[in-house]
């Protein structure tokens, strides 16, 4: 059902602050969405792990590379893409050179203001206008992105607001209005905000919630609640658990698995249980947008099989 | 040589002694908490001691017992928790503002009244300067600057602002002062733009190119908006470049130090890594890492005495086994990443287990602390030592 709503718009942007799994949630997000026969584009800002190693699939780099039959990454690099707008629109390739070469244009770069922001983001406006090779048919049928987590996730996405403001005339400028028109249309563009049960990554959930209904223009379309603790005991295990404690039980549940040791993790996870009930609740209350739980998975290291397991979970949702 | 000190006594150590205490590490490590309980800890031992959050959320306020928190220092209630800090101890807490940080530097440094305006009003000011690549960063540092010379505190414990990169706020000031570096865009874009005009004298080929692409991509509106704010800030670039050279001194003064916030993923600790190495090459003084939110193993932490079966039900007895594998699983996930820093970095770091609930006053906060230096809660030393 929510899979429906998000694969009916071309551009799904996920944010939230660091550390809630957003690209694991992009990735099974992709995975879902081409085990229903789309042709999907995984994009990545700068980032340090890239999705494609969870998926199995050979690092991305700048280019667009197939990591499963149809699912393809792509990581951006501010700097390149900046360097390839540059080429697009100077198009002699001496100036070029010059150009790229100069300090002045490095320095400027690096520091100017939303600069890299608003050239991801007009980057990823042309992935999502892309048309195939001699075709009207869109190159991709669904831009997943998963938005950097520089400290307020807003910071991103607001460039283009303020870059319309500050840059009145201009390509710059008009790209800018582009953009936030693209961002803003919700038959385009849905926002997923990202978050798990801990109560900071909540409030900034919901503050951000706010914020980019607000400010932005943007509503969100969905809350994912990654790392969730499932309800693993019933009424009467959790009354069993409590009496096996105050008994101070003793013995092993089976060679090396002391029952002393089980009944604290037993209890530890029926404390994390509710934390997870009481944020579902909490985020159900205070916002009007679909919430969708994942589960907290107990791995190695997270891999293909996993994603595919959110990917099912995302599916049913 | 003296006996290296634990991890934990090392932290002690820097919160009896340092005047300038950083915190940094990346988003959501739980570095504002750390900041603020650190903090209180050093307040209640009595020092005088001013924690500066750069986070806009109220997170801070609320765990210090405040609706919220503004630009200005403002005194903690710290007296009311028991045992009640020794002499002479005192907390504050501030939130940076970066705009209005941002202004007083304008006002600070410029000239007179004229130039001051000419800055404050420029299009270009108003809507990017809070947004200036690194401004956050540069603002911190500069607030650090100011209140390292206030007699009022005997340590200033800054909580960073988040970054992708824990690093970025010791090379954001460098990067904005580039930005603004006169020698750099001054000489091309002043000659254009004679008193509000443009004209077309161009200096150098490789300027004309540039200033073309610069009108193509921005516009001549945005040029002119670029060039006033360089023009108006070339009385103040000097002023910014000494602050920030100051600044870099300050962070490497003995009295100064490092505190690196991070999670027990095995990302997060790369990071870790990586910054402590970039600490050292810049010859900053590092205090320690502190972990949050360590799973631990419940095997490890309860004595079994008993062998043998146990009397539960089969179906309850797969359950609490899958639920004791789980754990151990991110347990042994955990310490072999942080086993990791230990041999590259040769630190220990302090290692705080998960909360048992969040912290959100003051007494959380100190609890939180506890945790911090003796890897166990109050309540919970206290209930052992009554055994």
């Amino acid at each position: 059902m929510l899979l429906d709503e998000l694969l009916s718009r071309r551009l799904v942007v996920l944010t939230g602050k660091g550390g809630v799994g957003k690209s694991t949630v992009g990735a099974a997000l992709a995975v879902a969405a081409r085990e229903r026969g789309k042709r999907v584009l995984l994009v990545e800002v700068a980032a340090p792990v890239e999705a494609a190693r969870l998926l199995g699939g050979p690092p991305s780099r700048g280019r667009e590379t197939e990591a499963l039959p149809g699912l393809f990454t792509v990581n951006l690099d501010p700097a390149t893409v900046m360097d390839e707008y540059v080429r697009h629109v100077v198009k002699l390739d001496m100036l070029v050179r010059r150009i790229l070469g100069s300090p002045i244009y490095r320095r400027f770069f690096a520091a100017a203001p939303g600069l890299k922001e608003l050239m991801v983001l007009g980057k990823i406006m042309v992935l999502e206008e892309a048309h195939k090779r001699l075709s009207h048919e869109p190159q991709w049928d669904l831009v997943v992105v998963d938005a950097p987590a520089t400290g307020h996730g807003l910071a991103f996405l607001k460039v283009p607001l303020a870059a319309s403001a500050a840059v009145p005339v201009g390509p710059v400028g008009h790209n800018a209005r582009r953009v936030l028109a693209m961002l803003r249309d919700p038959a385009r563009t849905a926002l997923v905000v990202v978050a798990i049960p801990e109560e900071m990554a909540v409030v900034e959930a919901v503050q951000f919630h706010r914020l980019a209904a607000g400010e932005l223009g943007m509503e969100p379309a969905a809350i994912v609640l990654n790392g969730c603790h499932e309800r693993r005991f019933t009424d009467e295990d959790e009354a069993e658990v409590l009496r096996l404690t105050a008994a101070g039980a003793e013995g092993d549940l089976a060679p090396g698995v002391p029952l002393k040791a089980a009944l604290r993790a037993a209890r530890r996870q029926i404390r994390r249980r509710k934390l997870t009930r009481f944020y579902q609740a909490r985020l159900r209350r205070s916002l009007d947008t679909p919430l969708v739980s994942l589960p907290f998975l107990f791995r190695e290291a997270l891999g293909l099989e996993d994603v595919r397991l959110l990917a099912r979970k995302l599916e049913a949702a | 040589m003296a006996p290296r000190l634990s991890a934990a006594a090392t932290l002690e150590r820097a919160l009896a002694t340092k005047r300038i205490l950083v915190a940094c590490g990346s988003g959501g490590v739980g570095k504002t908490t750390t900041a603020a309980a650190l903090a209180l800890r050093a307040a209640r031992s009595g020092r005088r001691v001013l924690v500066c959050t750069i986070d806009p959320s109220r997170r801070l306020a609320t765990s210090l017992g405040l609706n919220q928190l503004t630009g200005k220092p403002r005194a903690i209630e710290i007296a009311r928790l028991a045992p009640p800090p020794a002499r002479g101890g005192a907390l504050w807490a501030m939130v940076l503002d970066v705009k209005s940080t941002f202004d007083a530097l304008v006002t600070r440094h410029t000239p007179d009244t004229a130039a001051r305006e000419r800055i404050l009003g420029n299009r270009f000011y108003r809507h990017i300067s809070a947004a200036l690549a690194g401004s956050h960063e540069y603002m911190a540092m500069e607030k650090l600057l100011e209140l390292s010379t206030d007699e009022r505190w005997d340590m200033v414990v800054l909580d960073t602002p988040p970054t992708r990169h824990a690093l970025d706020f010791l090379e954001a000031p460098d990067r904005l002062v580039d930005f603004l570096d006169a020698s750099v865009l001054r000489w091309f874009l002043r000659p254009y733009f004679v008193a509000g005009r443009l004209t077309l004298k161009v200096a150098t080929r490789t300027g004309a190119i540039v200033f073309r692409l610069a009108d193509r991509f921005l516009g001549l509106q945005f040029l002119q908006d670029l060039s006033e704010f360089f023009l108006a800030f070339e009385s103040m670039y000097d002023g910014f470049k000494e602050r920030a050279t100051r600044v870099h001194a300050l962070l490497r003064e003995p009295s100064s130090g490092f505190v690196m916030v991070a999670g027990p993923t095995a990302l997060a600790l790369a990071e870790a890594l990586y910054f402590h190495r970039r600490l050292t090459e810049k010859r900053m003084n590092f205090v320690g890492f502190v972990v949050n939110r360590v799973h631990t193993d419940p095997a490890r932490e309860v004595r079994s005495r008993g062998r043998g079966p146990c009397a539960v039900a089969p179906e309850l007895a797969a359950r609490l086994a899958q639920t004791l594998r789980e754990q151990q699983v991110l347990a042994g996930v955990e310490r072999r990443a942080v086993a990791r820093l230990e041999v590259d970095t040769r630190e220990r770091p302090v290692l705080v287990p998960e909360l048992e609930q969040d912290v959100h006053d003051l007494r959380g906060l100190a609890e939180f602390g506890e945790l911090v230096f003796t890897g166990a809660s109050a309540p919970a030393r206290a209930k052992a030592a009554s055994r």
